[in-house]
């Protein structure tokens, strides 16, 4: 078009070159602060340029630390936990849009509904539930009166216990009954012609087939976005690793990078040394979206539609 | 979309399906959800006392206690400011950058990276870079003691706490509108153009009032982020002061739980605070959601 | 002649439908009960305006839609409660709903695979197809690297390498440009008289019914207008609603009152002689009309309202008694600055239809 928009442009350029001054700013003066020592801190306080720590800062990290092993934890906590939320949502979208059963809109209202209560708000009897997953099945059995039955035949009633707190699982798990993946697969069905459906029936594809043959391979880039989308996800959770996991050596490198900070106010941290881990700590996810950018990008505007 | 009789007719595979996600949701949703309301009639005792039921003795509790009335004040506050700068600053970066000028792509690319820096991971950057002796305000505060102290004042805290949630919040939202901008026909455009409206009047007459279903949708998600993801902020910022300044609903009842040991009440609030997000949700969707409704 | 040409017209089967019937609820009947037989190797198409049922009809004997009662009998069996695989149908769609992640010949062998056929004997199948279709180059190309017309051959193909004993297309030409869809019209036509399959084709394009078809079955909500060949559909149309839907500009259709001896139109004038009493319709086709000529029938006046050019030929619009007629005339009629016509109707070019329920009264041309 054939118009003057200067004024409008450089507003816009002035505007983005803010934005990404506020961005880039803190991410810049932690590189440049993990990269002086601690007593030039003290002497001068915020780096504006970097010096030449960073290795040394990195190595004490990687040993005075957990964050090593914290980072092997984030790493099986954000790849299963992208895993299974793929797998889970993959499956379950499918039986909504493609099975003919009554009962479909009142399953995607429940797994919908998993959006609006997040973990952070519901974590004190996620926990309870955590530390002993068969509490459900207890307390039907106690409501029953079953038990009441049990305890007059075999002496004592049933009271199963198993807690995955501290595990792996129990890290994952209450994350992963989260609707978004569900919600991202249906709408990506639902853009499918529905004639490719039929034209696979027709060609004799039964449910499985389909599946497999058709809605698997077709689906590659809708998996992709979910995967970064969650893995970033998982990696950056905060809450539920903090109070699921009760040892250093099973919590995830976020919650040991907080741990760095001291609690009380008084001397000054050494923050060149806790900059540095924040660095570390942000890599792998920094890098996939790096590499990934144009699947997050999908993930996350296919996730409102 | 296929019609109805298309579909595939198989009884049990579906639930086989869907089952496994369900039993996952059940267990670590609506069972937690189903206790915390619960709970809230019941009054445990720690470390395994047995509990009573106590009608609405807990809810009577938290109610007349005035630290949740403050927590619960200083929510909304956080809410209705953090979650509207949360959503204005990304949807004036998205309008910028939905023009064809240099630094549209690089600005795009770079606006996502918040995504991958945990919220706690910025919290511990930000309370080093607002630290008032050695941060960005420190010389600052040389030349006028005591003008910048989120130790000591609460509304600086509270004011550090808003700028690391919207730089946290801004991926998200960038995303989402840009992209509703970048749905938005060229013909529209040239309509506009052709009816007289010059670049900067079609920014409030034609992008703004069409990207108004991504705009309700941002601010209903960021209204439940907001009050979730405060917590990791606050954990690694503010620890919930200076004198409680910045303690918000969900950074109580994790110390109430959690360090306190006040199961019932935790349960209570918790169960108050569901009540608070659903209503919230839905008076949105009632109010706002049923007037933006276009066709395209 | 080849191989996979023999095969196909050995396989095709008669399609027989017995107060088949289609509803979603008792409110909205799609179908009412309707009876019809197609012959083995005969071109149906089934034409009919939007939402006349044509594609229920067709998804119905696919077995892509449920039948709400009575029967569908392909060749002699029973298929009404049969799995689509298990019906011997193949199908053609509007949007060629070709796999995008398989390649040309992944998709024409998709069903040989599902139907657990060896690999060599599938391999085969396809080759032969693919050259029946001009498609043997391309069988590694996946069908976003193809033109609108090879995919529409790849859908083809897709259909036919099973050999099916009835072939089902649903409009599959409307997507394409003009040009596009006359070629492949023409194509469609050739391939269906050297394989000779069962051949059931949906569309509303008239033209593609009556240059496609062997047979014309035409639905008006559900129902039944006719089944006749496009000669006798033409000439002879059923009923009003067949003779206007048929024909282009469509046949003039003008209210006619017999007082035992002739009819008139509305402001009396005679059109001709009958001796019929009562309220009718009368039909001719803009063709028919014989402009100031000297025919065998009864000339009326007729105010002109406006001419097109079509170049071949012109189309005028008259006012005869209250009603817009159409005349098609032969360019170059000294026509244009008249504004008053004298138009003759010959009687044998007259169709009369019942006012009341439009079908056409028999005997009465």
């Amino acid at each position: 078009m054939i118009e003057n928009a200067r004024s409008l442009n450089i507003a816009a350029s002035l505007i983005l070159l803010i934005g990404m001054l506020y961005i880039l700013g803190p991410l810049y003066l932690t590189l440049a602060t993990a990269s002086q020592s601690y007593e030039f801190l003290l002497r001068n306080g915020l780096a504006w340029y970097p010096g030449d720590q960073f290795l040394n800062n990195a190595v004490r990290i990687f040993t005075e630390t957990r964050i090593p092993i914290q980072m092997l934890n984030s790493l099986a906590v954000a790849f299963s936990l992208a895993i299974a939320t793929c797998i889970l949502s993959f499956l379950s979208a499918y039986a909504i849009v493609y099975f003919r059963i009554r009962w479909a809109g009142v399953a995607f209202a429940l797994i919908l509904a998993t959006i609006m209560l997040p973990v952070d708000i519901r974590v004190i009897t996620t926990y309870q539930v955590a530390s002993n997953v068969f509490s459900p099945v207890n307390a039907l059995l106690d409501v029953s009166g079953l038990n009441g039955l049990i305890a007059q035949v075999f002496g004592a009633p049933v009271q199963l216990e198993l807690s995955v707190l501290n595990t792996h699982f129990g890290l994952i798990a209450p994350l992963a009954a989260h609707g978004t993946g569900t919600f991202l697969f249906r709408q990506f069905f639902r853009t499918l012609p529905g004639d490719l459906f039929k034209a696979a029936r027709m060609d004799g594809a039964g449910p499985v087939r389909f599946m497999f043959d058709i809605l698997l391979p077709l689906s590659r880039t809708s998996f992709a976005a979910l995967f970064v989308l969650t893995f970033l996800s998982g990696w950056t959770q905060y809450l539920w690793p903090l109070v699921a996991s009760s040892t250093p050596d099973m919590q995830t490198a976020v919650v040991g990078l907080a741990r760095l900070l001291p609690d009380s106010d008084g001397e000054v941290p050494d923050f060149p040394m806790i900059m540095a881990g924040a660095v570390i700590v942000s890599l792998v996810p920094l890098l996939m979206i790096a590499l990934l950018q144009r699947y997050l990008v999908q993930g996350l505007v296919l996730s409102e539609k | 979309m296929t019609s109805e009789s298309t579909l595939f007719s198989n009884r049990w595979l579906p639930v086989l399906l869907v089952s496994p996600f369900m039993l996952l949701i059940v267990l670590f949703f609506y069972v937690p959800i189903f206790q915390a309301f619960y709970w809230s009639f019941f009054l445990e005792q720690p470390f395994g006392g047995g509990s009573m039921f106590v009608g609405f003795d807990n809810f009577a509790r938290v109610l007349s206690d005035r630290e949740f009335w403050q927590a619960g004040w200083r929510t909304i506050i956080f809410m209705v400011t953090a979650s509207s700068l949360a959503v204005l600053i990304p949807l004036i970066l998205a309008v910028a950058a939905d023009r064809k000028i240099r630094l549209s792509l690089p600005a795009r690319n770079v606006l996502v990276w918040p995504k991958g820096v945990a919220g706690a991971s910025i919290g511990v950057v930000f309370a080093f870079v607002f630290n008032p002796f050695v941060g960005l305000l420190a010389p600052l505060n040389k030349a006028f003691p005591g003008i910048w102290a989120p130790g000591i004042d609460g509304t600086d805290a509270f004011i550090t706490l808003i700028a690391a949630h919207v730089w946290s919040g801004i991926p998200f939202n960038f995303v989402i509108l840009l992209a509703g901008l970048q749905s938005i026909p060229r013909t529209m455009h040239q309509a506009a153009a052709m009816d007289g409206a010059g670049p900067w009047r079609r920014i409030f007459d034609v992008q703004l009032p069409l990207i108004m279903p991504q705009l309700f949708l941002t601010l209903v998600l960021e209204f439940t982020e907001s009050i979730t993801s405060a917590f990791a902020l606050i954990d690694t910022i503010t620890h919930g002061g200076p004198g409680g300044a910045t303690t918000l609903l969900v950074y109580k009842i994790y110390k109430d739980g959690f360090s306190g040991y006040d199961l019932s009440g935790a349960s209570t609030q918790t169960a108050i605070l569901m009540v608070f997000v659903i209503l919230l949700t839905a008076a949105q969707f009632v109010f706002l959601g049923r007037r933006i409704n276009y066709e395209r | 002649m080849n191989a996979i040409d023999t095969a196909i017209r050995a396989a095709a089967a008669s399609i027989t439908v017995k107060g088949l019937t289609k509803a979603y609820d008792p409110q909205t009947v799609v179908i009412p009960p309707m009876d019809v037989e197609l012959k083995a190797g005969e071109f149906t198409v089934v034409l009919g305006p939007s939402g006349c049922g044509k594609s229920t009809l067709l998804q119905m004997i696919a077995g892509l839609e449920r039948v709400s009662g009575g029967k569908i009998l392909i060749g002699t069996r029973e298929v009404q409660d049969l799995e689509p695989k298990h019906r011997g149908c193949a199908m053609v769609f509007q949007n060629y709903a070709l796999y995008p992640h398989m390649t040309v010949f992944e998709n024409m062998a998709y069903s040989l695979k599902v139907a657990g056929m060896a690999k060599a004997e599938r391999a085969e199948r396809v080759a032969a197809v693919a050259k029946m279709l001009g498609l043997a180059d391309y069988l590694h190309r996946k069908p976003g690297q193809l033109s609108g017309g090879q995919r529409q051959r790849v859908a083809i193909g897709r259909a036919i390498v099973r050999e099916p004993g009835v072939l089902l297309f649903d409009e599959p030409l409307s997507n394409l440009d003009a040009q596009l869809r006359h070629d492949m019209r023409v194509e469609l036509a050739d391939l269906h008289r050297r394989i000779g399959a069962t051949t059931v084709f949906v569309t509303h394009d008239q033209v593609e019914a009556m240059t496609l078809a062997d047979r014309i079955l035409i639905l008006n909500k559900g129902r039944i207008e006719q089944f006749d060949t496009p000669k006798a559909i033409y000439h002879h149309p059923a009923s009003v609603f067949v003779a206007k839907f048929i024909g282009a500009p469509p046949m003039n259709i003008l209210p006619v009152t017999g007082d035992g001896s002739a009819l008139r139109l509305a402001d009396g004038q005679v059109v001709a002689h009958a001796p019929l009493t009562g309220a009718f319709q009368l039909g001719i086709r803009p063709e028919d009309i014989v402009v100031d000529g000297k025919a065998d029938g009864h000339a009326v006046k007729a105010a002109l309202r406006f001419r097109e050019d079509l170049g071949s030929h012109s189309v005028l619009a008259a006012d005869l008694g209250g009603s817009i007629v159409r005349i098609a005339t032969p360019f170059g009629a000294d026509i244009a600055d008249r504004l008053e016509l004298l138009l003759n109707f010959p009687t044998s070019r007259l169709h009369l239809f019942d006012a009341a329920t439009g079908r056409a009264i028999p005997g009465a041309q």
